[in-house]
């Protein structure tokens, strides 16, 4: 169990913001931080990772205690089993792949870890390239390894796959959730990316304005049963395109573009960028079978 | 999209599919077919508040002289007080004891049932195109 309690004045372009936040997360879970830019997400990690000041509250991590204000308990981020993996790779650029996992090795550290890694993020390929020599997702492979070869109590991926494409995150996110598995990690993801957040995680908090709104698991948080369609997605509007009497509303669901007809008074609150649900009926959609 | 607030009259559960019955008014009761039961969605009980939610076109619409019997379960009658005229469809609005009902139609059909305003016609929406919301 991580029990987190922490509070915080956050100072903010739109002014200060009390960050308080109380979580308590089980062993080997994966959950989300989820909500705008601004809420104190990033935060959060960084107080976890002992990388920014805490000004009351306590954190503790499977009964050890890594911050207590009140008993002037404060471990340095070296002290902490913590793997922090950020959007931008972070990876040294005058080492190769190989060079840059060991250069997170513990004095006296077992280095078998190493090709345990590489393996497991299949990098045997590439071990002996330096970081511009790889793709971002192969770089974000490698910073993921990097950041469980101390074998970490937590894992904190700030945001770590937003700047890839769409078929390099879903590699990357089966990668994620196999380490996660495999090393029993406690893992806290900060994504704004719906069916990522579906995928990946046991539980989801949802932060505003430095508090947790709402929490739950993802599905009844991002579909709630708002509908009782049983065909039902989570999209991004692409385009919303008037047509005779009606619209035709372009939608990017995963990889799939698929297009919906609405109303004037549907889309009066939905512009290009928002995230909605599509829902039918289950007695609506034919299924066809895909040969060979 | 049409939505109208109601209260579960009645509920019929077989395997994973319920048929609902959806009082909306005193003398309008509407039906849907919904692979949920009261097990798997909290809210259905007798008594409820519910919404039910349906497309425009989804909506059929009828002249009053109709005198065939079809499947379909919900009918309401009602008459006509807008019109939006497209190319290839058009929107049709439709006053009825429950509300506006609104019918998204070719215009073809539009043109072939010479649909004008202020006329009686009747919408029907079969049961299995009427989805739940809370």
């Amino acid at each position: 169990m991580i029990a987190i309690d922490i509070h915080k004045i956050l100072y903010t372009a739109h002014g200060s913001m009390l960050l308080s936040i109380q979580l308590d997360i089980e062993k080997g879970q994966l959950v989300t931080l989820y909500g705008v830019s601004g809420s104190g997400k990033t935060s959060i990690l960084r107080m976890l990772a002992g990388l920014m000041h805490v000004d009351k509250g306590r954190i503790s991590v499977h009964d050890k205690t890594w911050l207590n204000t009140n008993e002037k308990v404060h471990r340095s981020p070296q002290q902490r089993k913590v793997g922090y993996v950020f959007q931008d790779y972070a990876l040294f650029p005058n080492m190769t792949v190989r060079k840059n996992l060991e250069f997170a090795l513990e004095k006296g550290q077992d280095r078998s870890i190493i090709e345990e890694l590489i393996n497991i993020v299949e990098l045997e390929m590439l071990q002996d390239r330096k970081p511009e020599m790889l793709s971002g997702g192969q770089q974000q492979r490698v910073a993921l390894a990097r950041a469980l070869v101390r074998k970490p109590e937590l894992l904190l991926l700030d945001e770590p796959l937003s700047a890839l494409d769409v078929n390099m995150r879903s590699k990357l996110q089966d990668y994620i959730i196999k380490v996660h598995h495999q090393y029993e990690l406690t893992t806290i993801l900060v994504s704004h990316d719906i069916s990522e957040i579906i995928k990946m995680s046991d539980k989801v908090y949802c932060l505003e304005g430095g508090k947790i709104v709402k929490q739950g698991d993802p599905i009844s948080i991002f579909t709630n049963n708002q509908v009782s369609g049983k065909f039902q997605f989570t999209g991004e509007i692409i385009t919303i395109k008037k047509e005779d009497v009606v619209y035709v509303v372009t939608i990017l669901i995963g990889q799939n573009v698929v297009k919906v007809i609405a109303q004037e008074s549907e889309i009066l609150d939905l512009k290009t960028g928002d995230t909605v649900i599509v829902a039918s009926k289950a007695f609506n959609p034919i299924l066809l079978k895909v040969e060979g | 999209m049409n939505i109208f607030s109601g209260h579960i009259s009645h509920i019929q559960v077989s395997g994973s599919l319920s048929l609902i019955a959806i009082a909306i008014n005193e003398n309008v009761t509407l039906k849907t077919i919904v692979v949920e039961t009261p097990e798997t969605v909290g809210y259905l009980k007798k008594g409820n508040a519910i919404r039910i939610l349906f497309k425009e076109t989804e909506v059929m619409i009828a002249k009053n002289e109709i005198s065939f019997q079809t499947s379909i379960q919900n009918i309401l009658g009602g008459t006509i007080y807008s019109i939006e005229k497209g190319i290839i469809v058009s929107k049709v609005s439709i006053e009825t004891s429950i509300g506006a009902v609104v019918s998204v139609i070719s215009t073809e059909a539009l043109e072939s049932l010479i649909l004008k305003l202020h006329q009686k016609v009747v919408v029907m929406i079969k049961s299995n195109e009427i989805m739940i919301a809370e």
